[in-house]
C-alpha cells in the first residue's frame, strides 16, 4: 500500500530516482514520517536515515559551528550508518519541516542491493567531509582592536609643552592625546614639539592648544587595521587617535602596526640571522610559540606550517655554525650539516627535537677532530638553548659516531642497505631522510646519490625497511573502533604521531628509496611517486588527504597544548574533536591501513 | 496472518466488535505525544449514511507522532449498488469494485488491528456515521468509536485567530496549503487519510507540547 505523495517524492531524489515504481513502493513501505516546527531542536535518533521533504534545517557541531543547511531532498544520519558512530552534532529546524525516517536495516538493505545507491552515500559522506574544511578556511585581518589596547596617554591644551615632552618621556610614548572636559580636541607629537615649537624657538612655556593639531584623523576600534594603514599612507600621518562610538579610546602609531607584523616569519628569520650571540638567538626563538598562533590564526595548513617552523630551525642551525665559526676560526674542511627525521623532511612541529649529523671531506683526526667536536657541541647546545630538546637517541653531531667523512657515512648505509636486520633499520629508517643545512651540498649530494643507487637495488633492504614499516598500524579496532593507548603520565588517546603520521612517512620512504626519488618530504615524496607512476594517482592523493588530516589535527592539538600551557604532545583524544572529524579520522585511519597492506603486498611478497 | 485468519473465522461476528469495545481507549489524560491515532478515509457513493454506501477505505496510523507507512491500507469495497454518478468524485468505477473485498473483512480487520486507537478524520462526522452503520449491517450491532475531527480543530484554530472563515477554507487541500503541506493529487482514501495524518501532526505542534487527548476532543466537537 504505497502513498503516491511518498514514492512520488523518492522518484524524484536521488539517489532513489534509479528505483522502479515496485522498488519505490518496498522501499516507502518502511518510512515514517514525521512534522517539525520551526526553532525546533530534532533529536537525530540513531541508526534511521532522514530525508527532509520540505523545510529547511541548521545542523551544528557541537561547538555550536553553524555545519550546513539542510533542505528539501536532503539527508542526514547516514555518516552514524556508515561509520557506526554517534556524533554530537544539533539539527535545528529553521522552517516547517516534514521528515521522512527510513530504518537502518532497510537503509542497508537498499544499499546492498544497488550499488549506485551506495556509492552515492559514500560519495556524499567524504564530500560533507570536505564541506567541513571548506567551512573552516577564512580570511583572518587584524583589527585595529586586536592590537591596541586601552591606554590614553593625555594632556590639556592649557598645559606648557614642557609639560607635553615631560609627559611624553615619562609614558614613554611619541604622542599625546590633548583632552577637554573628556572630549578630544587634538593631538600633538614628538615631531610637533621639534617643528612647531623648537624649529621656532618658541618657549617652554607654550600652551599645548597653540601648536596641537586640532581636529585630527581618527579610526574606529573595530576598523580593519589596513584601513588605518591606508589613512595613514594617504594624510602622511603616523598617530591615529583610536575612537569606540565617539569616545577616545586609545591611539594607534605606525610603530604599533610594524610591531604586530614583527611574528611573521619572514621577520623573524632576518632577525635571526642578525644575531650576534646565542642569547639573542634565544631571544628570537622564544617568539616561536607566537608565531605558531599567528599562523594558526591566518588558517595556514599545517604543513606549511611545518615548513615554516623548520625554516627557522635551518635558520638558527645556520646562524649557530657561523657564531661557531666567529669562535672556533675556518674550519679546516669542507662540512656538511646534515639533517635526519622531521627537519630533513620540512615537517618539524613545535616538539621535535634535535636529529643532526656532520659529514666531513675527510675522516677526521688531530685538531680536525677536536675543531668539529667543538663546533658539533657548540650548535647543539645552542639549539637546545632555542628550544629544540637534545636528542635522547643521541643522534647528533656532538655524538663522534654521526661525525664521518663521505667514505665513512657511504660504508655506514651500505652496511645497513647490504645486510639489514630489522632491528638496525628500526633505528636506522630515520637517516634515511636527510637534507643539507649548512656547509658543501656537492659533498652532501655525492652522498644522498650513493644512497639512492644502493637502496633502489636492494630488495631485501626494502623488505625489512618495509617490515619495519609495517610494525605499528593504525588505532582502528575490528569494529572500526578507536584504539586508544596511555602515555605515561598523559590520560588515554590516539598517538597522532606513532600511530598516524609516523605510519605515513615510514610508508613513502620506502616507496621513495625504491624509485630511487631524492625529495626526501612526504608529501612531495608521494606526489612524485605518482608522477612516475610508482603508486595509483589517486592512492597518492589519498594518503597525502590522510596525511594532511592528521598532520592538521597534531598542529591544532599542539596550539592548543599551548595556549593552555601544557606540555605539547601527540596523544588526541578522540571525544576532544567534533564528529565530523572523528568521521574524517577514521577514514584517514582506514587509508593508512589500505597504503599498508598494498606496501606489504608489494615489497614483502616473493620474499 | 493465515492464523489470525483462521482465528477470525471462528469468532462470530458479533464478537469482533464485543472485543473492539472491551478495548480501553487511552485515557483523556494522555499526551497527545503518546497517543496511537488511525487516520481514515471513506469514499461514499452519497451523503445519506442510510442509502448510501462505502466505496473505498483507506488507513495510516499515528504513533508516537510519526506517521507509519509500512501499516498503511487501502481497500476497495465491492458494493451492492452502482456506484453511479458519485464515481466523478472518487474515480471508481464498477468493474475495478467488483474485485473488491468484502465490507465485513474489511472492518474486521479495521476493528481487530486497531482497537483502542483513537480514529482521525477530516469531517470526522460523516466517517463516524458510515461505519457505525456499516457495522451494524455487517455484524449487527455497533461499537463506539472514538473520533477527532481535524477539521473541527483547524475550524477552531482559525476562530481563535479571529478570522473569517468561509467554508471553502475548511476543505482538506486548503487545510493542507496553509500548513504548507504537500497538496494531494486527486480524491483517494488512503492519499486522505494520509494527508489527514499530515494535518494532524501540524496541529499537534502548533498545539503545544502540553496538550492532552481531551483537548482534542474539546477542540474536535
Amino acid at each position: 500500500m504505497e502513498v503516491a505523495d511518498v514514492t512520488q517524492f523518492l522518484a524524484q531524489t536521488t539517489p532513489f530516482d534509479q528505483l522502479n515504481s515496485m522498488e519505490l513502493a518496498q522501499l516507502s513501505a518502511h518510512i515514517k514520517v514525521c512534522y517539525c516546527q520551526a526553532r525546533e531542536k530534532v533529536s537525530v535518533q540513531p541508526e534511521r536515515l532522514m530525508i527532509i521533504r520540505t523545510g529547511i534545517f541548521s545542523l551544528y557541531s557541537d561547538q555550536q559551528q553553524l555545519l550546513t543547511k539542510l533542505q528539501s531532498g536532503d539527508f542526514y544520519g547516514y555518516q552514524q550508518l556508515l561509520t557506526g558512530l554517534t556524533d554530537n552534532d544539533t539539527l535545528v529546524c529553521d522552517e516547517d519541516a516534514l521528515l521522512y525516517y527510513l530504518n537502518a536495516e532497510a537503509f542497508h538493505r537498499c544499499r546492498y542491493q544497488y550499488k549506485n545507491i551506495d556509492i552515492f552515500f559514500q560519495r556524499l559522506f567524504s564530500r560533507r567531509l570536505h564541506q567541513y574544511q571548506e567551512r573552516q578556511q577564512g580570511r583572518f585581518t587584524l583589527k585595529i582592536s586586536d592590537i591596541v589596547q586601552q591606554r590614553k596617554v593625555t594632556i590639556r591644551p592649557e598645559q606648557t609643552v614642557q609639560d607635553a615632552a615631560r609627559q611624553m618621556s615619562d609614558s614613554r610614548v611619541s604622542s599625546l592625546l590633548v583632552e577637554e572636559q573628556d572630549k578630544l580636541v587634538g593631538i600633538v607629537t614628538d615631531r610637533d614639539l621639534r617643528h612647531r615649537v623648537l624649529a621656532h624657538a618658541l618657549t617652554a612655556s607654550t600652551q599645548v592648544g597653540q601648536i596641537m593639531t586640532r581636529q585630527p584623523h581618527v579610526i574606529d576600534r573595530h576598523a580593519f587595521l589596513y584601513e588605518a594603514v591606508q589613512q595613514m599612507s594617504q594624510y602622511n600621518i603616523h598617530h591615529l587617535p583610536v575612537m569606540e562610538q565617539g569616545v577616545c579610546y586609545g591611539m594607534l602609531s605606525a610603530t604599533d602596526i610594524m610591531r604586530s607584523q614583527q611574528d611573521h616569519p619572514v621577520y623573524l628569520i632576518g632577525e635571526i640571522h642578525r644575531q650576534a650571540s646565542i642569547d639573542g638567538l634565544e631571544r628570537c626563538s622564544q617568539q616561536l610559540p607566537a608565531l605558531a598562533i599567528t599562523l594558526h590564526k591566518q588558517q595556514v595548513p599545517a604543513h606549511e606550517a611545518g615548513h615554516v617552523i623548520t625554516t627557522i630551525t635551518d635558520a638558527l642551525t645556520q646562524r649557530l655554525i657561523y657564531l661557531a665559526q666567529q669562535q672556533l676560526g675556518e674550519a679546516p674542511c669542507v662540512f656538511s650539516w646534515l639533517a635526519f627525521g622531521s627537519q630533513a623532511r620540512m615537517d618539524q612541529s613545535l616538539n621535535a627535537d634535535q636529529d643532526n649529523a656532520l659529514l666531513l671531506e675527510k675522516e677526521p683526526s688531530g685538531a680536525v677532530a677536536d675543531y668539529f667536536c667543538a663546533l658539533a657541541d657548540f650548535v647543539c647546545q645552542g639549539l637546545a638553548r632555542c628550544g629544540i630538546p637534545l636528542c635522547p637517541g643521541n643522534i647528533m653531531a656532538t655524538n663522534p659516531e654521526l661525525r664521518l667523512s663521505l667514505k665513512g657515512w657511504s660504508g655506514r648505509f651500505a652496511r645497513w642497505i647490504a645486510t639489514p636486520t630489522p632491528e638496525a633499520l628500526l633505528k636506522a629508517s630515520i637517516f634515511f631522510d636527510l637534507r643539507v643545512i649548512d656547509g658543501s651540498k656537492g659533498l652532501f649530494n655525492a652522498l644522498q646519490q650513493d644512497i639512492l643507487q644502493r637502496t633502489s637495488e636492494a630488495p631485501l633492504f626494502l623488505y625489512h625497511l618495509a617490515q619495519a614499516a609495517l610494525q605499528r598500524t593504525a588505532p582502528l579496532g575490528l569494529f572500526k573502533n578507536f584504539i586508544l593507548e596511555q602515555d605515561g603520565k598523559h590520560k588515554k588517546g590516539l598517538d597522532l604521531k606513532k600511530r598516524g603520521i609516523s605510519l605515513l612517512t615510514d610508508l613513502a620512504r620506502v616507496y621513495a628509496l625504491s624509485a630511487g626519488i631524492n625529495d626526501v618530504n612526504t608529501r612531495r615524496r608521494l606526489q612524485q611517486l605518482a608522477t612516475q607512476g610508482v603508486i595509483d594517482s589517486k592512492d597518492s592523493q589519498n594518503i597525502i588527504d590522510a596525511f594532511d588530516l592528521l598532520a592538521q589535527l597534531r598542529w591544532e592539538k599542539h596550539l592548543q597544548d599551548l595556549q593552555q600551557g601544557h606540555d605539547v604532545t601527540n596523544l588526541l583524544d578522540p571525544m576532544d574533536v567534533s564528529g565530523l572529524a572523528r568521521h574524517q579520522l577514521k577514514d584517514g585511519f582506514a587509508v593508512i591501513n589500505e597504503a599498508q597492506s598494498r606496501l606489504k603486498h608489494r615489497f614483502c611478497r616473493d620474499m | 496472518m493465515i492464523f489470525n485468519w483462521l482465528l477470525r473465522k471462528r469468532t462470530t461476528l458479533s464478537e469482533i466488535v464485543t472485543r473492539f469495545s472491551r478495548t480501553a481507549f487511552p485515557a483523556s489524560s494522555t499526551p497527545v505525544q503518546q497517543t496511537d491515532f488511525l487516520a481514515l478515509d471513506l469514499e461514499l457513493t452519497g451523503l445519506n449514511p442510510r442509502k448510501d454506501h462505502i466505496v473505498s477505505i483507506g488507513w495510516v496510523p499515528v504513533k508516537a507522532e510519526e506517521i507509519v507507512l509500512s501499516e498503511a491500507r487501502h481497500y476497495l469495497i465491492c458494493s451492492p449498488v452502482s456506484v453511479g454518478q458519485s464515481a466523478v468524485y472518487h474515480g471508481l468505477h464498477d468493474h475495478q469494485l467488483a474485485n473488491g473485498k468484502e465490507l465485513s473483512q474489511v472492518l474486521t480487520e479495521l476493528l481487530t488491528d486497531y482497537a483502542g486507537f483513537v480514529f482521525v478524520a477530516h469531517h470526522s462526522q460523516l466517517d463516524e456515521q458510515f461505519l457505525r452503520i456499516a457495522c451494524e449491517r455487517c455484524f449487527g450491532k455497533a461499537p463506539r468509536f472514538k473520533f477527532i475531527d481535524t477539521m473541527k480543530m483547524e475550524w477552531q484554530r482559525l476562530l481563535r485567530q479571529g478570522k473569517v472563515v468561509k467554508h471553502d477554507a475548511l476543505k482538506l487541500p486548503s487545510c493542507l496549503k496553509r500548513h504548507n503541506l504537500p497538496e494531494m493529487t486527486n480524491h483517494h482514501a488512503l492519499e486522505d487519510a494520509y494527508s489527514c495524518a499530515l494535518l494532524l501532526l501540524s496541529q499537534l505542534k502548533l498545539g503545544g507540547n502540553k496538550m492532552t487527548l481531551s483537548d482534542l476532543y474539546l477542540l474536535s466537537r
